[in-house]
């Protein structure tokens, strides 16, 4: 079997190549590369029931932040108000399509295919069992794991929010709390289902 | 014996996407025996990529901060606003601690991506070995504040969106913002193919 390769004893620090021998995953904090201080492994964290409930509650608050306005602006007696979807489709309907697609990927596809990839891996996991095609969900994962920019949103809308408080009337929305709380939740989210911790629930899973 | 241990120096590779230590069998098309992703010692072409996206990204930026990234129209004027002049709307209109961070954001930041991802190509492709550690940090700086670029996407894209009240005022998203976007995302990209081992990487290995 050519696959014998597991080196397990060592680890080797992806920032710099250095290897070290393996220890215990840390009970809190991380353990840095002694050479260039890049962290090297993450603290073994919540229970995987805690990273479901996570993910499930930042599923419904995307839900919200997709189903109700962002923020309402009244001006001379008309009224306009925007989802978070529109800010997308606003840019795709004065043709700057490839702009409308990067705010539509990093605000509505990245976080929803973060936590649907997450739940469809981590809920067979829990039951002690395997997703179909877990290896490519999981690589799915790593891949769409630096897309989000839910903060940035954030701060992007509030300066928005600044430039047309001067002239206008605003109103902040439902979504722009619940947008918000999924921030946390998300970063929450993403901090404890590290694709280490991915693979220690994986290979809990089949011991 | 030369320098410390390394997964060079030991014959291992690391699992880039589920962070498994694999032993290198020089086999073509290697992939990980946990996870099935491709194996590579270093990141493919990572210097010519990585070099490719940085001298896209500094072109854009001329445009980028020259064309107007949105025009707003009201029955008044027609205002052609550049990167610049927003934060200077920004800044007269009294708000100034968003003025200092859309400045720092949107010209700051994109600029310090370029520069430092300069550097740090220039010396992996001099084989330097000096201060890697510097300019480790260095990277992981550019990593940690490449997202925040977003932050006048966003506040652009929703402009635009609001303000479209019938003949009274509307925004226009001008070709700046394109070029905006296309300098972020090739520097998000770039510091995605640099390979962060080649700062230390030494010519021996």
């Amino acid at each position: 079997m050519p696959f014998e390769t597991h080196m397990s004893s060592v680890i080797v620090c992806p920032a710099c190549d250095l290897a070290h021998r393996r220890t215990a995953p840390p009970a809190r904090g991380r353990t840095l590369c002694a050479r260039c201080r890049a962290p090297l492994q993450r603290p073994q964290s919540a229970a995987i029931d805690t990273a479901i409930a996570l993910a499930v509650c930042a599923l419904v608050l995307l839900l919200l932040s997709n189903a109700y306005p962002l923020v309402a602006m009244h001006v001379n007696g008309s009224y306009r108000e925007t989802t978070l979807l529109g800010a997308a489709l606003g840019l795709y309907a004065q043709d700057f399509e490839s702009l409308a697609a990067l705010v539509f990927l990093t605000t509505v596809i990245a976080p929803l295919l973060q936590i649907v990839t997450l739940l469809y891996v981590l809920i067979p996991l829990w039951r002690g069992r395997r997703a179909l095609g877990q290896n490519a969900a999981l690589r799915i994962l790593t891949q769409v794991r630096p897309w989000r920019f839910m903060e940035v949103f954030m701060l992007g809308a509030l300066v928005a929010l600044v430039r047309l408080s001067k002239f206008a009337h605003i109103v902040p929305g439902v979504a722009l709390w619940s947008c918000a709380l999924l921030m946390l939740c998300l970063s929450a989210l993403t901090s404890i289902t590290s694709p280490e911790q991915l693979w220690r629930w994986v290979e809990g899973a089949r011991a | 014996m030369s320098g410390p241990a390394t997964g060079r120096s030991l014959g291992l590779l690391l699992c880039l996407a589920c962070r498994e230590t694999v032993r290198d069998v020089k086999a073509p098309q290697l992939r990980c025996p946990r996870c099935h992703a491709r194996l590579h010692a270093r990141k493919p072409h990572s210097l010519v990529l990585t070099t490719l996206l940085v001298i896209g990204a500094a072109v854009l930026y001329v445009p980028a901060n020259v064309l107007p990234v949105m025009d707003t129209r009201t029955f008044f004027d027609d205002e052609n606003d550049t990167i610049m002049s927003g934060v200077l709307v920004l800044l007269h209109s009294g708000s100034w601690p968003i003025a200092v961070l859309v400045f720092i954001a949107s010209i700051v930041v994109p600029l310090l991506k370029i520069l430092a991802l300069g550097v740090l190509l220039y010396s992996a492709w001099a084989r330097s070995a000096h201060r890697p550690l510097q300019r480790s940090a260095l990277f992981r700086m550019v990593e940690f504040i490449g997202r925040w670029s977003m932050l006048d996407i966003y506040a652009i894209s929703l402009l635009a969106t609001l303000v479209q009240v019938q003949s009274f005022a509307s925004i226009i998203v001008g070709w700046g913002a394109w070029a905006f976007g296309a300098v972020v995302v090739l520097t998000l990209l770039a510091a995605r193919t640099f390979d962060e081992r080649l700062l230390w990487d030494t010519p021996r290995d």
